[in-house]
């Protein structure tokens, strides 16, 4: 396993990470501006979201596959990246 | 040679302390006022600043909030560290949230921030006194040494199989990854071993080689019931690269204690957070750590499997007799630690064979986990897959779960793929749960499946 951990790239759970492309679970994350971000696993159904966005570092994570984050929207809510909502199963949401 | 101290007795350095392959280097433990142990009792009348009671100075006790009518837990800390360190005060506070107990932090760190082999002898007298205190608790309070539990991490195990030793009837001792150095194939009169207490439980965080592994915990079973975590040598979480070790969600000390020795530090973690999960940490009885990832040791047996840490003495009655008993389990990379084992048979449906991963979900009233990956390699129609998956959440009655499958390969020909039969065993009570499935689903869209 260690051939593949890197400083930069695939990072674990639990390591400091700048950009949700280095970690293996696809979210780099911080509690507030001020806290350093780590990677973590992804939300799921049920959980806190925060939709996929183009930003490495989120308050929440994105959903895991399959799950859509119920989040409206805003203009403000994606500039701020504070726009949580609740992960939902897709096909849920299709109905 | 040999040393004597009033109140505690004399202590030699010939063999087995000194002088063997294990012990070579000869050391008498120091003065007793020199190392001068503390005891900092919690109590749940004072739960945030402790009040300091001496044996010695034995009215102390009866002017502080000890109480004769409940249990006493001594926690023992271990080498470089100290008593007012915080996840002793910590674990008492814990403690106190769900029970009412004498809590007492034990403080010789005068005598563990020396040479490792100073200090593996200095053990000796702070077992002595620990025992010496629990005898003032005899003599002059009439309190039944059963009624008193140690738990001693690395050093403070040793500290605490030395109070057992002197002061027989103790009612439990628990060993936070019981140090190697100097302790581990020695005889059972130095170090830690099931005859030191009524009940003694073991949980081992670091077992590999000090050499070449820098291992620092004890590796053999050495208790009633000895549990190994993720094998008992390398814990998840303490793989992180250097940088994300040292700035810790807990600040740089604790990052820097856990860059020092993440493994040895996590059995205390462990043990903290069994406290407030009664029902996790479930420990399976097995030969290795390899034969606990087949499934000739799944599922608890009908009486039920140990829970390690604060609720293990919940079966003490059974594991009385003479033999070792290792038990194995998973637990989480950050706090909280615990997990739910159960396994997983899949059988899939579909048009063609894939190659990728496939993953399930567990939903319940007691909630959903995350998705815990299940196949990885090819997806075959009509084949069926066994896996364990270690949940953080306890779902006690799966009532469906959620099948999904991926290749991170863009094929154009849009397989679909399914799950026609999906079956989870709870690792607890050995109950099966059958869900059926009869659609396929193209990939990263999740498939439910029901009771059938």
């Amino acid at each position: 396993a260690s051939l593949e951990r890197g400083l930069i790239f695939n990072l674990d759970t639990g390591e400091l990470c700048l950009q949700s492309a280095q970690c293996k679970s696809g979210c780099c994350q911080r509690d507030s501006g001020l806290s350093l971000a780590r990677c973590v696993p992804k939300a799921a159904e049920l959980q806190d979201c925060s939709p996929q966005s183009l930003y490495g570092v989120y308050y929440k994570c994105p959903c895991e596959s399959g799950l859509t984050c119920d989040a409206d929207r805003s203009i403000v809510g994606s500039i701020t990246n504070t726009d949580f909502g609740i992960c939902r199963d897709k096909r849920d949401m299709a109905r | 040679a040999e040393v004597c101290y009033e109140r505690l007795g004399c202590f030699t350095d010939d063999v087995p302390w000194s002088g063997t392959v294990e012990r070579p280097i000869r050391k008498l433990p120091w003065d007793p006022n020199k190392i001068d142990t503390q005891f900092l009792l919690y109590t749940r009348e004072n739960t945030n600043n402790y009040q300091v009671i001496s044996a010695v100075d034995s009215t102390t006790i009866g002017h502080s909030n000890f109480n004769t009518n409940r249990m006493t837990r001594f926690i023992v800390h271990g080498f470089i560290d100290n008593g007012e360190e915080a996840w002793l005060s910590d674990m008492c506070k814990r403690l106190l949230t769900v029970e009412d107990v004498n809590c007492i932090c034990v403080d010789w760190s005068k005598g563990s921030k020396c040479q490792y082999t100073q200090a593996s002898n200095n053990i000796r007298v702070v077992g002595a006194e620990i025992a010496y205190f629990v005898n003032v608790l005899m003599d002059q309070y009439g309190y039944s040494p059963a009624q008193v539990h140690i738990i001693g991490h690395s050093l403070g195990a040793h500290v605490a199989g030395e109070a057992g030793k002197r002061r027989s009837g103790i009612g439990r001792i628990t060993g936070l990854d019981p140090a190697q150095p100097y302790f581990q194939d020695t005889p059972i009169e130095v170090r830690l071993d099931k005859t030191d207490a009524d009940f003694v439980d073991v949980i081992h965080t670091d077992s590999a080689p000090t050499i070449p592994y820098l291992g620092f915990g004890i590796g053999p079973a050495i208790g009633h019931i000895d549990f190994y975590p993720n094998g008992g040598e390398e814990m998840p979480g303490c793989g992180k690269n250097a940088l994300s070790q040292i700035v810790d969600l807990d600040g740089i000390w604790e990052g820097t204690r856990d860059f020092v020795a993440c493994n040895h530090l996590r059995s205390y973690k462990y043990y903290s957070d069994s406290i407030i999960y009664p029902d996790g940490f479930l420990g399976y009885s097995c030969t290795s750590y390899d034969a606990f990832q087949t499934e000739n040791c799944f599922p608890c047996p009908a009486g039920g499997c140990p829970n390690m840490g604060h609720y293990a003495d919940k079966f003490k009655d059974r594991y009385k007799d003479s033999s070792f008993v290792k038990l194995y389990l998973n637990t989480a990379e950050a706090k909280d630690f615990a997990l739910w084992r159960y396994k997983v048979t899949a059988t899939l449906s579909g048009s063609k064979k894939v190659t990728g991963y496939a993953n399930i979900a567990l939903y319940g009233n007691d909630g959903n986990t995350r998705q815990h990956q299940i196949i990885k390699g090819t997806l075959k129609p009509d084949n069926t897959y066994t896996a364990f998956i270690d949940t953080e959440v306890n779902i006690r009655t799966v009532t469906k779960v959620k099948f999904l499958w991926n290749n991170n390969v863009i094929n154009p020909t849009f397989p679909k793929i399914g799950a026609s039969a999906i079956t989870v065993q709870s690792g607890e009570t050995g109950e099966e749960f059958h869900f059926c499935g009869s659609e396929t689903v193209r990939e990263e869209v999740l498939q439910t499946l029901t009771a059938c």
